[in-house]
């Protein structure tokens, strides 16, 4: 697994300013959007403030919280436009405690299993655990999870080496999935987005018994060396979480081969992305094409709150 | 229990107990049709009979027994045919055909299964029970999902289902109860007991189909029907209607309700729009509503109405296309999000399918013990789910015995019969049900009873099934007294169900001193007054649009009747003597028919060969052809398929003589009869429905927009019709005959005559045509009346503007000179008319634009994958 040091566990501060934009060749009349526009407060974060702005301005904007206890907003703009942007500012302040692997391992997989059956809670645990519309835990998916998360292996040298197996047996391809892609497709292609591992390795637990869940968010990135880091260079992120005995969540990153640190600011969490799409919509229009622009930037700040 | 009947006077009675007890109900019949058995005998007999029990007759059908004695089987052959015709003639349709046009499949016999008044009151009750049980488990589900903590119900059962709507979460009614209807698939056990099939919360139809039922039973044995006193089925719509205004948002004073339908092409359209009538709320689909400001509006022609309450007969995945599938044209984006914030309510909640589940059959006893500390009184066939290790090794050790079910059914994915299966396909399933368990379970057949059904061999037994009814309201649930009973199509068959055929059966519960007391069952809401008190509603775009159009194909139906009738005319007295004056003007009208129909001879679908076709076959082809545009044929079915879109709208008298129009035509193809006289009807069918719309209609926007397009309609025709005849330059010694023809095609010879023996009017026959049919205001058939009462009908919907584009139109055929048209030279005619008929097409254009415009197309978008890797 990568190497994180301790200042990857410090916290500290991210302002967050993700915009999609959305062009048209000719007028949207109605538009209704849904989307998680404000990040969810964690035991590893708290959101300092939040700003949403949409462009043209909307008619309605209104916000609840879902049944996986995200932040979601329903957006309705009917100014006739060609262009719609949704600009969400989120300033964060994020501390990830480092897993207690040694705890961890103190139980197997088969173990892990058992007592979650018994003492997790059965709601949350159902949830996770149960096939999903983008997770599929079709036989190839099963067998690919056996191969890994043997029933006898400590549960936390388990979680490493699903992060790594993922991150070690695909090629990272922007490009080459869609929100279409099924597990097996991806097995057989070994090739796809962070999203895409994401879903693979909740299968993976879902398919030996082990909640996971699918969580969106963002995470700091640096500008290849002596080059300046450019605005919207930075993009969504989409990594996994294992429940473990006790009932913590443990969250862990295939894409990057390593465990979540303070790097990581969460949005929302489901059983796939289709729970927590940034932002989908109904639109009226008879425009033939339209395209997306997606910038986000995490820009770390110097300051931190108590 | 029994009544003595004499068993050697009917006759039918006697070899309907002889079958009963002779024949094996499963055996017979039982390799015609699919889902039939097989006949492997694991699927238990019918024990019980509605109609004969072990000592006779059962006493609450004595009447009916008496009825079928006295009818004999004959008798009995004529009553079911005369249901059939009422099915027809009232319009009544089951199932979609490609082409749009509604299923003509609703079959029903004429028989009732009678329910005596005690053991409904009981049924009632534990139907009752299980309402408030499944209401419970409704709420629970989405809000504290305590059933599921405490794994009272396994939570996979629940959370793996597909119609546990997860974005619903938490969205309540604005009352007590979160079930607002609830239907229940009922068989009779072995011991005659009703035992639950299957609960239906989705969007339950058939109430409306009971009492279309019930409707036509009254006409075929109106007799019977008299000697029996029985319990009425309207005050459940009237209670209904009630419960409806009540469950509207607070903030709403005088609720608006409407019914949302999938559309004219669903299967059970006609269910959906009767039932809109019997409620008298209009019926919508997603087209005629808009969601602004978080609100859902109808929309109507300048003006937004706000919805408070929809009746919802689209399935909650359809519901809403941002929150569930996105390609659903069926639903309202952000449909979920209004109901959650309280704008508008949504009965069946969406979310309510999650009910539907046969997986959670096995733990209801256990619920209603845990939450309302009672055992079922409706008892249901054991069940099993396959999540629990031990009830999956009962369901895979007796297969041949059950039948099984995914807990989420779906198109691709129905119940099996264990005993149908063969063995690879049982072990084909015993792998699916290996690989998710959780995801299925399995349930013990029904005995069911049987019914008697009038067949050509006398009766029949055939399995019943019998679909309850109920509303809450007020903290309880109100049923339907009986409901919709439905029988097998094959003796054998043990499935009853739409998709697999079935005959209705009209169901009669024995008033009882409560229910016979009380027609309009109590409860009306106390929001009716206000709503009484408020606007007339105005008519969505695609109401409106079908509305002209029906107005539009009935018009040009009689049109073309009228002006082909003259064609055969002079076909009939010409055609035989070519050369003749005569015989010219004929081939100058046919040549006309040609021009005003816009089908030549030779180029109709149904025929063959080339130009030239004998006139007579082309007239025929022009009457009954209904897929060649033009036609009669084709104006009648596109009038049928109209009026089935806006069937909420229509007066009940509308549908005997569309169905005559359609038996007119459809017969033709049979028996080689005169063309005139087929005609003849036609017509006069045709002229039926013009009174319908002209003496039984309230002059609202309803009425406005038939009208209009008949006026439409009619102002093209005659343009056209002119363009063709008086504008073409004919030797002047067939020139009358042709202005006859056109004069009598036009309805106005008489007049014509009349005027031109008094001396009034233009001295030439072609000015006086032309006077009668484009210039004169008082003449129903001219242009010009045309125009004044189209500006009349556009000023009832609201459209002044429009309305004014008519009167300059009308205004302009005032200043025209005759003298200059009806002379010699027909060319100034013909340009006037061409003009006019561009005219007139801006002016359909104009008209259309403003109220018959469609939303924008709908599409979905969502973000794509988007990406992100940390840089190494």
């Amino acid at each position: 697994m990568g190497n994180q040091s301790d200042a990857d566990f410090e916290p500290r501060q991210y302002r967050v300013k993700h915009r999609t934009t959305y062009t048209y060749e000719d007028d949207v009349t109605g538009c209704y959007e849904r989307g998680c526009l404000r990040p969810r407060e964690t035991p590893s974060q708290r959101v300092l403030s939040n700003d949403i702005e949409v462009s043209p301005q909307p008619d309605l904007i209104a916000d609840h919280v879902d049944h996986f206890g995200n932040h979601s907003h329903y957006v309705e703009v009917r100014t006739p436009h060609t262009e719609l942007a949704v600009t969400k500012t989120s300033i964060v302040q994020v501390e990830w405690p480092r897993a207690d692997m040694d705890a961890l391992n103190a139980t197997t997989v088969a173990q892990a299993r058992a007592a979650l059956a018994a003492d997790a809670d059965p709601v949350e645990r159902s949830t996770y655990l149960l096939p999903s519309a983008l997770v599929d835990l079709a036989p190839s998916v099963r067998a690919y999870a056996d191969s890994i998360l043997l029933p006898d292996k400590p549960l936390g040298d388990a979680i490493v080496d699903l992060t790594r197996t993922i991150y070690t047996d695909f090629t990272y391809s922007s490009g080459s999935t869609s929100v279409k892609t099924t597990l097996p497709e991806l097995l057989e292609n070994r090739e796809g987005v962070c999203q895409d591992f994401a879903h693979l390795a909740a299968g993976c637990l879902r398919s030996v018994g082990l909640p996971g869940r699918y969580v969106s968010g963002y995470i700091e990135t640096q500008p290849p060396p002596g080059k300046p880091k450019l605005e919207g260079s930075d993009a969504t992120h989409a990594w996994t979480s294992v429940l473990v005995p006790g009932g913590g969540w443990i969250d862990f990153d295939p894409t990057n081969d390593h465990l979540a640190d303070s790097r990581y600011v969460v949005t929302a969490w489901g059983r796939d992305f289709r729970d927590v799409s940034p932002l989908k919509g109904v639109i009226f229009t008879e425009s033939k094409a339209s395209k997306l622009k997606v910038a986000v930037d995490v820009i770390r700040l110097d300051t931190l709150a108590d | 229990m029994t009544a003595q009947v004499d068993d050697d006077s009917g006759g039918a009675l006697t070899s309907y107990r002889a079958m009963l007890h002779g024949s094996d109900l499963q055996g017979v019949g039982a390799d015609s049709a699919a889902g039939t058995n097989q006949g492997s005998g694991h699927v238990p007999q019918p024990a019980y009979d509605e109609l004969l029990g072990p000592d006779g007759l059962r006493e609450v059908n004595s009447a009916v027994g008496e009825a079928i004695d006295s009818l004999g089987r004959y008798g009995l052959l004529t009553r079911a045919a005369r249901a059939r015709r009422f099915v027809q003639s009232d319009g009544v349709t089951y199932g979609s055909t490609e082409d749009g046009v509604q299923g003509r499949n609703w079959q029903i016999d004429p028989i009732p299964v009678v329910i005596g008044a005690q053991e409904w009151a009981d049924l009632e009750d534990s139907l009752s029970q299980r309402a408030h049980l499944l209401d419970l488990i409704l709420s629970d589900l989405y809000g504290e999902r305590m059933l599921l903590h405490r794994k009272v119900v396994p939570p996979e059962v629940v959370l793996g289902h597909g119609g546990f709507i997860r974005q619903v979460d938490r969205v309540r009614l604005p009352s007590p109860q979160q079930l607002f209807l609830t239907a229940t698939d009922l068989a009779r056990g072995a011991n005659g007991e009703w035992q639950v099939i299957a609960d239906r919360t989705q969007a339950p139809s058939g109430a409306g189909y009971a009492m279309a039922n019930r409707r036509i039973i009254t006409r075929t044995m109106p007799a019977l029907h008299r000697g029996v006193d029985l319990a009425r089925l309207r005050g459940f719509f009237h209670t209904m209607r009630g419960a409806l205004q009540d469950v509207a948002p607070e903030t709403s004073e005088a609720p608006r309700v409407v019914l949302l339908s999938p559309g004219a092409a669903s299967e059970t359209a006609f269910d959906q729009a009767f039932m809109a009538t019997l409620l008298g709320f209009p019926l919508v689909e997603a087209d005629d509503l808009t969601m602004r400001d978080g609100r859902v509006w109808v929309r109507t022609p300048g003006k937004l109405e706000p919805v408070d309450v929809i009746l919802r007969r689209v399935d909650a995945e359809w519901s809403d296309p941002l929150e569930l599938r996105n390609e659903s044209q069926l639903g309202v984006p952000g449909l979920i999000d209004a109901t959650r914030r309280g704008t508008v309510t949504v009965v069946n909640p969406i979310g309510s399918g999650v009910l539907e589940n046969p997986g959670l059959q096995h733990f209801l006893g256990a619920v209603a013990q845990e939450v309302l500390g009672e055992d079922l009184t409706l008892t249901a066939p054991p069940s099993y789910w396959c999540g629990d290790d031990a009830q999956r090794s009962h369901v895979l050790a007796n297969m041949s015995d059950l039948v099984i079910k995914p807990i989420t059914r779906d198109a691709n994915n129905a119940s099996r019969f264990g005993w149908d299966l063969s063995k690879e396909e049982q072990d084909d399933l015993r792998r699916q049900i290996e690989a998710t368990p959780w995801a299925w379970c399995a349930q013990e057949p029904i005995p069911s009873s049987s019914a008697p059904v009038i067949t050509r061999d006398g009766l029949e037994p055939r399995r019943l099934v019998l679909r309850t009814f109920a509303v809450a309201q007020g903290g309880g649930y109100r049923f339907l007294p009986g409901g919709l009973g439905r029988v097998a199509s094959e003796i054998g068959q043990i499935q009853v169900a739409g998709r697999t055929g079935s005959v209705a059966k009209d169901v009669w519960v024995q008033a009882s001193d409560d229910i016979a007391t009380e027609p309009w069952a109590g409860h009306p809401s106390e929001r009716i007054a206000t709503y009484a008190g408020a606007e007339p509603s105005g008519l969505a775009p695609r109401v409106a649009a079908d509305l002209f159009w029906l107005g539009r194909y009935a018009e040009r139906a009689e049109g073309t009747a009228r002006l082909l009738k003259v064609a055969d005319d002079l076909t009939d007295d010409y055609g035989h003597r070519p050369g003749s004056l005569g015989a010219a003007a004929m081939t100058a009208i046919l040549e006309a028919v040609a021009l005003v129909t816009a089908v030549r001879p030779g180029l109709v679908e149904s025929t063959t060969e080339h130009y030239p076709t004998e006139p007579t076959t082309h007239l025929r082809t022009l009457v009954t052809d209904s897929r060649t545009p033009g036609t009669v044929g084709y104006a009648v079915s596109r009038m049928v398929q109209a009026s089935q879109q806006v069937r909420d709208q229509l007066s009940l008298d509308t549908w005997p003589v569309l169905s005559r129009l359609t038996e007119t035509l459809e017969a033709e193809h049979e028996e080689e009869s005169q063309l005139q006289s087929l005609l003849n009807q036609l017509i006069e069918s045709l002229l039926a429905f013009a009174g319908i719309m002209s003496q039984s209609m309230i002059r609202d926007r309803t009425w406005a927009y038939v009208d209009a397009g008949g006026r439409v309609e009619r102002s093209q025709q005659m343009v056209a019709l002119l363009k063709a005849t008086l504008a073409q330059e004919n030797s002047p010694v067939i020139d009358g005959q042709i202005t006859e023809a056109v004069l009598v095609a036009g309805e106005s010879v008489i007049t014509h005559r009349r005027r031109t023996a008094a001396g009034r009017g233009p001295a030439s026959p072609v000015q006086s045509a032309l006077n009668l049919l484009l210039l004169d205001r008082d003449n129903p058939r001219s242009v010009a009346y045309q125009l004044d009462r189209l500006g009349e009908d556009l000023r009832l919907v609201g459209d002044e503007e429009r309305a004014e584009i008519g009167g300059t139109l009308a205004e302009r055929l005032r200043g025209v000179d005759l003298d200059e048209l009806g002379g010699h030279d027909r060319s100034a005619l013909l340009a006037l008319l061409n003009d006019l008929d561009g005219d007139l097409r801006g002016y359909a254009d104009a008209i259309g634009a403003r109220h018959f415009m469609r939303k924008a197309t709908q599409t979905t978008h969502l973000t794509e994958w988007t990406l992100s890797r940390e840089t190494h």
